[in-house]
């Protein structure tokens, strides 16, 4: 009894004390990505590198990031660490997310030896690199992305190694704001040491160790025993990072995922190998990514630490993408990781099918807009991040433009008030994207649009996003949301601002014109024609659909007054059911690919059938799970009626030879009737 | 005047509504606890007033404490709310900063809390101010008729009218409240300026919302309370607390509904502050603790900490507040058992019905007062106030489920008692370290407060945990936030957007405003009837360095005529807080802060023991650290200024008990507080 009271008040203490890193960091930084973006976390390790305590404020996208780089850094200095020394990593290729994000680890000694590490990994606003910020769509190695620190001793014995310092705060712009970030961290570590070491006291140090690995066990055999529940099996999922930077060419990820007992796999061999554009990931993300989503689906609530994790294992073949190495630059590393998650979403959710979801925007969306300063001096920089809306799943709809479950909920947005104080900018509206939405019988929630006028003389552009030609997917039958969008608005014309859709790089701006950005609708849960005609009067209410985009996508037809008929609902429904293309699987010896996009050949009359066009994308739908993408290849010598598919297709969607499967158009945009 | 002059604090909690007297003549205080009547807050007070038994004629002060806003806001019971804004801007309150704002993380099914106004009730009008304050196009002569009737159509029963930048010049949101209110004469209006003067549209759209929200409901409460109060003779004014920690009247709380969020809380506040000001106290931290939750505040200097960016619920609140932090964890939060077998305390709580498993109300579920009956600290030969007879065997029984789950054969109801109290207070420990060390303070160097129901059982023992070497239980715990609502000035604060890089600015400039700012809060305390010599005011500047996003609020000082002091106290507050100070760089104005105080009379306590004879009630086997010991239990109303005494012990008295664990020495001050320090050689953390 007392021993369980113990263990409470130790788990209390920890996350007491993670919890008070948190509160430092933000009042005492002093880049506003750390203060207001929090983008940063904190954790306690132990000495061999596990996760302890990190609290739900932090960023998930560090949770296993931070272990990984702690674990490198021990096995680095093994029985050479000594009280006084500190650490700093940021080294993508061991353990780390992209060069912006500094990990520093503070040991704490007990009986003599390195017991607790205290972490805090920061992103900085600079480290160098070839473009202010560091992050840039353009790069084609790591080296131009900024300072790449492997495992280093910065302190050795309480003296702190200004040579290293010296270079690296030297290689960095705004080096002031730089050292004071470096401050704040050194700060936190070590007043996080100091509460450790009271609590060492309290509890005394071997009862305190013990407690810990005993909270590891139980989360570790609580998870265990989650994944037991789950039946045995193999689920497969497959998707794209939709362009590199540079080349509108997509990269293709492959996911077999492996439930066996009460342990879960997750094998990306097949996805393509690492590309010199920003979208990569080094060896800890998609661990991250399999984590994040087998904690979201099996157990949300829980304090996190190690022991959850100790049931999973990822395969990620080293050189590809989704294993990068040097040289390969990781900046656009969130891109890869939400990809990565939208697998495991769709091929765990074949387990657990009360959990899936529709996907989402797939990325940070940078938006970023700079010009000079009206008063001449310097430059100003807007820089935003914004949301789109949230999946749709059983019993619930997306959130509109909202942080999703995997992300920490920072501010995306400034407010238009501060814009228009400090810029030569305009806000011309912020709302909600009509229509936007992943239609489903749970739909996604709607993006939003921005849009904002230069008011000064020039400006340049650049935006960094996924999901402007590859939409989020729908899953259970649910549509697809509204891609992303970033355009120009000039005198009335919309330009498109890059050859790649979503990859714009220092476009000219002129005086009077509206950027305008759009993000993506969540993707939907179930077949929109079985959603609720009480629901679909509600968001035809609020304005969320319009009359004609209710008829044509949910078979919701209203009178004059806007009241729902039922009788000519019920028959729109069934003509809209009808009117769905079903083709027959047909077994292929290989899964056809052009590069590495899946390709279905289709003769001319089902692909006009389909209303798609060669090199657009069709999707085979399933009541489970998202179903399977390609690209149209016209080839009058397919058949008109029947689809060959491959193995791993076929696996995918859980289909055989013979099975009817549907087929429809991916569109950009759900939208009909106007513009989203 | 009449002969006997009363002071009313009244403080309407769920369960109970408490009521405190002070008679001016005799300086004594009266206490009445009565039944909160759900849906009917004002027969509670009624029935409060009768219960003190005192001639309502002779009331010349009242001051009450409201929970109306709060319980309208999450029973989601306010008026359909129309809101009007500007073009290209009507999805501000929908979309937010894109945050979740209440946890959400891994939660795949989390679900946004609804915006106040409905989306086909927030309408967009051509109207533009820009951030210089100019009006690029103005409402002066648009067509409000069809506004005005699809809010007709749609039943809209309050309206908010939220212009972007109409922080710095609201002349179209007023002109828009004119027209519609011609057009609608019987329908609230609140204009967003109005009520926040702060740059960030979504935070004042918000408050503005939610303030138009409960408009009627706190309207239609005030006008029966002051009705009712009429007729059964209370001819004073009747004055409500405000969040800021003062007092306003019906008239202004009833169009500043965002200011009484904490209306019930910050009484406790205000009575812990007079308190710690009667034993000389300077710093301390108040710790009230509840049935279901517990409320701590930070007072350094005596002066209450104010936190000017506030949440309610998820909807930002920008209004300034008295900075309570509160969780969720009081009296009755149950014990359980956890998935991975480990132990948990709350959040979830047996509530005021069926309450702790021992109130023998069909309560099955073990909580904190079930634990504390069987550790001994609460009696079970002798009823509590309101004639509550505790039922031993009931919380014996309510143990029976979370022993039976955990897979220790060894533990027993009064071991797992035990380690109830102790997660619970290690949360309580929690939320003190949250005011004080997150927020720069050495918990050790302050005095905890401890009232509420629950609080003074558990005041040593959080003290304990954190150190703190000396620890207050006022007299009638039960009833502090009550006579902080009697104490209460009055209080109105003001914001204004205005400022830019110091070297930039005119000292003349900021006095111009900050005089305008005074002649409006002179305004309000004049209609409030006070004395121009007791109005005081505090005016201050929102500083940081140029670059930086937080602020430090820094007295100004209206004597200054240069920008020298206000710099070199920007600096040196700087270094406190954050660790550093940049001398060199630039600094920034942001906002002009100005707190018009209203004082009133400060009353004055004198001791009165209640009853004579040997103060010890009896002794009872009570657990402390390992097991029972023999412990004295004392009767409050015997205890004499004066009067000392060791722990072990027990303090009961009407509305509250009292824990002395071993190593405490009690003394009794002067206004009737146990004063409570921990003996040297003692040093538990």
């Amino acid at each position: 009894m007392r021993d369980l009271v113990r263990l409470e008040l130790i788990r209390e203490s920890l996350i007491a004390v993670v919890n008070e890193m948190r509160a430092n960091v933000i009042h005492s930084s002093y880049s506003s990505v750390l203060y207001e973006g929090h983008d940063f976390s904190c954790a306690l390790m132990t000495a061999d590198g596990r996760q302890i305590a990190q609290s739900l404020d932090d960023h998930p996208i560090h949770i296993f990031a931070v272990p990984y780089s702690t674990v490198e850094v021990a096995r680095a200095f093994e029985g050479d660490i000594h009280p006084g020394d500190i650490f700093l990593h940021n080294d993508p290729y061991t353990g780390g997310t992209h060069l912006n994000d500094i990990l520093m680890l503070f040991p704490v000694f007990h009986a003599g030896r390195p017991a607790i590490f205290t972490a805090v990994r920061c992103h900085w606003g600079d480290v160098g690199g070839m473009t202010p910020g560091s992050l840039s769509g353009r790069v084609n190695e790591i080296i131009q992305e900024g300072i790449r620190i492997t495992p280093t001793r910065i302190c050795h014995k309480g003296v702190m190694n200004e040579a290293f310092l010296g270079l690296m705060f030297n290689n960095m712009r705004t080096k002031a704001e730089r050292m004071g970030d470096f401050n704040t961290m050194l700060g936190t570590t070590r007043k996080a040491a100091e509460h450790l070491e009271r609590l060492f006291d309290r509890f005394g140090g071997d009862a305190l160790l013990a407690g810990i690995e005993e909270l590891i066990t139980r989360s570790e055999a609580q998870m265990r025993a989650h994944i037991a529940a789950l039946p045995d099996g193999e689920h497969f999922a497959e998707g794209y990072i939709e362009s590199t930077g540079p080349t509108p060419e997509p990269l293709y990820a492959r996911l077999k995922l492996i439930i066996d007992g009460d342990e879960i796999t997750a094998d990306f061999t097949g996805s393509s190998p690492q590309t010199a554009g920003p979208t990569n990931i080094g060896p800890s993300m998609a661990i991250n990514s399999l984590g994040t989503i087998v904690k979201s689906f099996l157990d949300p609530t829980t304090p996190i630490n190690h022991g959850s994790f100790a049931p999973l294992t990822v395969v990620a073949p080293e050189g590809s993408f989704t294993n990068a190495r040097y040289p390969a630059p990781c900046g656009a590393m969130a891109e890869v990781k939400h990809l990565l998650d939208a697998l495991v979403a769709g091929a765990l959710g074949e387990a657990v099918p009360e959990m899936k979801i529709g996907d989402h925007k797939g990325g940070a969306n940078h938006t970023y807009i700079s010009g000079p300063e009206p008063t001449g001096e310097g430059i100003y920089l807007l820089y935003e991040w914004p949301a789109g809306g949230t999946g749709g799943t059983e019993g619930v709809d997306g959130n509109h433009a909202m942080r999703f479950y995997t992300e920490g909920d920072f501010s995306s947005l400034h407010a238009a008030e501060v814009v228009e104080s400090r810029f030569p900018l305009r806000i011309e509206r912020s709302e909600l994207r009509e229509g936007s939405c992943g239609d489903g019988r749970f739909r996604g929630g709607l993006g939003m649009r921005r849009e904002v006028r230069l008011l000064g003389e020039t400006a340049v552009l650049s935006v960094v996003s996924e999901k402007n030609v590859i939409p989020p997917y729908g899953t259970d039958g649910g549509g697809n949301g509204a891609g992303n969008r970033f355009t120009v608005v000039r005198d009335g014309a919309v330009l498109e601002p890059s050859p790649v859709p979503g990859k714009i790089s220092g476009f000219k701006l002129q005086p009077g014109d509206v950027v305008r950005e759009e993000s993506s609708g969540g993707g939907g849960f179930g077949d929109p024609l079985e959603r609720a005609t009480d629901r679909v009067a509600r968001d035809l209410r609020l304005g969320y659909l319009d009359a004609v985009q209710a008829e044509a996508r949910y078979g919701v037809v209203v009178d004059a007054a806007g009241e729902i008929d039922p009788a000519r609902t019920e028959a729109r429904r069934a003509e809209l059911r009808a009117a769905r293309v079903h083709l027959t699987l047909a077994a292929a010896n290989e899964d056809e690919f052009a590069g590495p996009k899946r390709t279905c050949r289709l003769p001319t009359a089902l692909a006009r059938r389909l209303g798609v066009a060669g090199g657009q994308m069709i999707e085979l739908r399933v009541a489970h799970g998202p179903g399977v993408r390609g690209w149209v290849e016209i080839d009058e010598a397919a058949d008109g009626e029947r689809l060959p598919l491959g193995p791993a297709g076929m696996a995918m969607l859980k289909a055989a030879p013979g099975d009817q499967i549907e087929v429809r158009a991916v569109a950009r945009s759900p939208v009909v009737g106007g513009e989203a | 005047m009449a002969a006997r002059q009363l002071l009313i604090g009244i403080d309407v909690g769920g369960t109970f509504t408490d009521v405190l007297c002070y008679e001016a003549e005799s300086r004594t205080l009266l206490p009445a606890k009565v039944p909160s009547i759900p849906g009917g807050q004002w027969r509670g007070v009624l029935d409060a007033l009768d219960a003190l038994g005192i001639d309502k004629g002779d009331i010349t002060a009242f001051v009450h404490g409201t929970t109306i806003a709060t319980n309208a806001l999450l029973e989601r019971k306010g008026a359909k709310t129309g809101l009007v804004t500007t073009e290209g801007f009507r999805d501000v309150i929908e979309i937010g900063r894109t945050r979740r704002l209440v946890g959400g993380l891994f939660d795949i099914k989390f679900q946004r809390a609804q915006p106040i106004a409905e989306r086909d009730a927030r309408v967009e009008v051509p109207e533009r101010t820009l951030a210089d304050g100019s009006v690029e196009r103005d409402v002066a002569g648009h067509d409000f008729t069809d506004i005005v009737a699809r809010f007709r159509a749609l039943g809209v029963e309050s309206v908010a009218i939220c212009f972007l930048n109409a922080y710095v010049n609201d002349a179209t949101e007023r002109a828009a409240a004119a027209a519609l209110a011609q057009l609608m004469p019987e329908t609230p209006i609140t204009t967003s300026a109005a009520i926040v003067r702060e740059r960030g549209e979504y935070e004042r759209f918000s408050t503005a919302t939610l303030n138009a929200y409960l408009t009627p409901v706190m309207r239609g409460y005030l006008d029966t309370l002051a009705g009712e109060l009429a007729q059964s003779g209370v001819a004073a004014p009747v004055n409500i607390m405000g969040s800021n920690g003062g007092a306003m009247t019906l008239e202004r709380a009833a169009g500043f509904v965002a200011g009484t969020f904490l209306s019930g809380p910050v009484g406790g506040v205000n009575g812990a502050l007079r308190i710690a000001e009667l034993a000389g106290i300077e710093d301390c931290i108040t710790f009230d603790m509840g049935g279901t939750s517990t409320d701590v505040a930070l007072v350094a200097g005596r002066q209450p900490r104010i936190s000017h960016t506030n949440q309610v619920d998820a909807y930002p609140l920008q209004v300034p507040q008295l900075d309570i932090h509160t969780i969720g964890a009081g009296g009755g939060s149950i014990l359980w058992v956890q998935s991975d077998g480990t132990l948990e305390v709350g959040p979830r709580s047996a509530g005021a019905l069926p309450g702790p498993a021992c109130y023998g109300r069909g309560g099955t579920d073990a909580t904190i007062s079930d634990a504390n009956l069987l550790l001994g600290r609460l009696p079970t030969n002798r009823a509590l106030s309101g004639g509550l007879m505790l039922d031993h065997p009931a919380a014996e029984r309510a143990f029976q489920a979370p022993l039976a789950a955990l897979s220790d054969a060894g533990a027993d109801p009064v071991h797992l008692a035990d380690g109830a109290i102790r997660i619970a207070v290690a949360k309580m420990a929690g939320a003190v370290r949250e005011v004080s060390v997150h927020r720069g303070f050495d918990p050790r160097d302050f005095t905890l407060l401890g009232f509420g129901g629950a609080g003074p059982m558990h005041v040593m023992l959080v003290a304990d945990e954190l150190a703190m070497a000396r620890a207050i239980v006022p007299r009638y715990p039960g009833h502090l936030s009550a006579l902080g609502q009697l104490l209460a000035d009055h209080r109105h604060d003001f914001v204004r957007a205005w400022g830019g890089r110091l070297g930039d600015l005119a000292v003349a400039d900021l006095a111009a405003h900050l005089a305008e700012m005074r002649a409006e809060g002179e305004v309000l305390l004049a209609a409030e009837g006070i004395a121009a010599d007791a109005m005081r005011h505090q005016a201050s500047v929102d500083m940081r360095y140029a670059g930086q996003s937080f602020t430090l609020a820094v007295p100004w000082d209206e004597a200054d005529t240069e920008w020298g002091p206000l710099r070199a106290a920007f600096d040196a507050r700087h270094g406190e807080t954050f660790g550093y100070a940049d001398g060199g760089s630039e600094v920034e104005i942001v906002n002009l802060r100005l707190i018009s105080l209203g004082l009133v009379e400060r009353i004055e306590l004198a001791f009165r023991a209640e009853a004579a004879g040997d103060p010890v009630r009896e002794r009872r086997p009570v657990w402390f650290d390992d097991g029972f010991v023999d412990c004295p239990v004392l009767d409050r109303d015997r205890l004499t200024a004066g009067a000392a005494f060791d722990g072990p012990a027990i303090v009961e008295e009407a509305g509250g008990t009292t824990v002395v664990p071993p190593g405490w020495r009690v003394t009794v001050h002067a206004s009737g507080a146990l004063d409570c320090r921990r003996m040297p050689g003692d040093d538990t953390c």
